[in-house]
């Protein structure tokens, strides 16, 4: 059977399914981006204020957070008086 | 069993790194016809990733990628990537056969324009490799913003399948149909450019590194001060804080017979001085420390930017750390032995560099028949005349070059892959002529 150019995504999906390990990861992301795109509705916020309004650990709101920034959801704001943490907004 | 495709080379380069690809493009230019297989998705090794190089402070992509492009447009040279060389026999001189499994990257590089919708549509995200961690990518993804060749990937084992990236692609050229191929390949000569592995830290617990996130790796510093950094500027990854304080510490993994790792890596006192360089540009007002058992600066230059870097305001610290713990506030102290002083001491800072050091690629060794190529106690690949013809192995026309031999820097890479490719010239001349 000839499979059609730019349809052969169901080709692989029912040849091999789809690793639960893949659901898992992407059911995780969109969880935790839903809550920091909320969260940053309000106001913009820096890590450690992120991580204490969404009682995640610290780590893990910089690493989805800062991952936010590079896919263009979230954008950098302005450092603090200490210069040392960043804010972070929504993209307009 | 799976069908063969038989293709035909003069020369057979394993690994696309700065080594590996030295010598295919030194072959090429002689004539040679050469495979170049790579196991990753991209040309350029590790050093494709580094920010700059030591002791000349030039920009490492701006050597590599012309490099690399040269490498992919040549006539004489035919690029492998997702490939890897399961087994290499020996039918006689000039004779090698050599297996190869090409894997799917789901996408038709040709047809490829880079133009990231694939990526902008995935819904997935995983940590990306290429940044060692420090952020996420798509599933639907370009490696990096240099890689050669510049064509998305699909990786397939946290792809869900949804077909948005197939839906994006304007060009059409991403293809869930692509199957793994094999290769029967007929080569005249070898060379071995499986490059080296980092040291993980995790085989050193008391160091805290996984556990405590401002612990990271040497690598994952020279990330956050690329050009092609994930970060907009230094942060730590435990809580995005810009660090005012910064250590490192030489010899992770290095000269310890605790880790089965007794040899200096050779590279980690010149890249953390250079790092410690790039990192007083990038943020003027830090303090940063190095500590160290011996600061080996052999080569040429090297002892120099030693000094540079202790004018410039590097605090160097003569101390064997014992043990890192972490602060509530995320700050580590670092236990060490004060080695000038004889006394055992404490340190705080907001982040700690763990220098990491070098380890062999034993996998080069079980592709030939019967362990024929013999590997070094450590598994580098053993030289055969170290000192007369540093490039010979155990099997006479297979070459070993770069830090597939041992640990180098990247100019005694570079050198090693222009004698590996003058002694595998030599080896087909010898026997074209008879």
């Amino acid at each position: 059977m000839e499979i059609e150019i730019g349809k052969t995504t169901k080709y692989l999906r029912d040849k091999q399914g789809v690793p639960d390990s893949a659901k898992e990861k992407l059911k995780e992301f969109n969880q935790i981006k839903k809550a920091i795109v909320e969260a940053l509705k309000e106001h913009e916020m820096t890590i450690p204020q992120l991580a204490e309004k969404l009682q995640m650990s610290k780590p893990d709101v910089a690493y989805h957070l800062l991952t936010l920034v590079k896919y263009g959801v979230v954008a950098i704001g302005e450092i603090d008086d200490m210069d040392e943490y960043f804010s972070y907004k929504l993209v307009k | 069993m799976e069908e063969r495709q038989i293709i035909e080379y003069d020369a057979l380069v394993i690994g696309a790194g700065i080594a590996g690809g030295e010598a295919a493009i030194n072959l090429a230019n002689t004539g040679y016809k050469v495979l170049l297989v790579e196991k990753d998705h991209s040309l350029g090794g590790k050093m494709i990733l580094l920010s700059k190089v030591f002791p000349t402070l030039d920009c490492a992509a701006c050597i590599t990628t012309p490099k690399v492009s040269e490498i992919a447009r040549h006539n004489n040279i035919t690029v492998f990537t997702e490939s890897e060389v399961t087994h290499i026999a020996k039918k006689g001189d000039n004779d090698f056969v050599a297996q190869i499994m090409k894997k799917p990257r789901y996408v038709r590089v040709e047809d490829c324009t880079a133009c990231q919708l694939c990526e902008k549509a995935c819904p997935v995200s995983v940590r990306d490799e290429y940044q060692f961690g420090l952020i996420g990518r798509k599933a639907a993804f370009i490696p990096f913003s240099i890689a050669n060749p510049k064509a998305a990937v699909i990786d397939i084992e946290n792809c869900t399948l949804c077909g948005a990236c197939e839906k994006a692609c304007p060009t059409h050229c991403i293809d869930f149909t692509m199957e793994t191929e094999y290769y029967e390949l007929h080569a005249k000569t070898v060379i071995l450019a499986t490059g080296f592995n980092l040291f993980d830290p995790l085989e050193i617990p008391r160091f805290g590194y996984g556990q405590y996130k401002n612990v990271i790796t040497s690598m994952q510093m020279e990330r956050e001060i690329a050009p092609t950094r994930p970060y907009n500027t230094i942060l730590r990854p435990g809580d995005g804080k810009v660090p005012d304080r910064i250590a490192y510490v030489l010899c992770t993994g290095s000269r310890d017979n605790t880790i089965g790792n007794p040899i200096c890596s050779q590279i980690c006192c010149m890249y953390s001085m250079k790092q410690a360089q790039l990192l007083m540009g990038a943020l003027p007002m830090a303090d940063i420390t190095i500590y160290y058992i011996n600061i080996r600066s052999f080569g040429k230059g090297f002892e120099e930017f030693y000094q540079q870097a202790k004018g410039m305001g590097v605090n160097f610290v003569k101390g064997k750390i014992g043990k890192i713990t972490e602060k509530e506030n995320g700050n580590l102290i670092l236990r060490y032995e004060d080695i000038a002083e004889g006394v055992v001491k404490e340190a705080e800072h907001d982040m700690v560099v763990l220098s990491v050091g070098v380890k062999s690629n034993p996998s080069a060794g079980k592709i030939f028949d019967g362990n024929s190529l013999k590997l070094d106690p450590l598994q580098f690949v053993a030289q055969q005349d170290f000192l007369g013809s540093p490039a010979k192995t155990s099997i006479d026309g297979v070459f070993v070059a770069g830090t597939a031999s041992g640990p180098m820097d990247i100019p005694d890479s570079i050198l090693s892959a222009g004698s590996a490719s003058s002694e595998a010239i030599s080896y087909l001349t010898r026997y074209q002529s008879l």
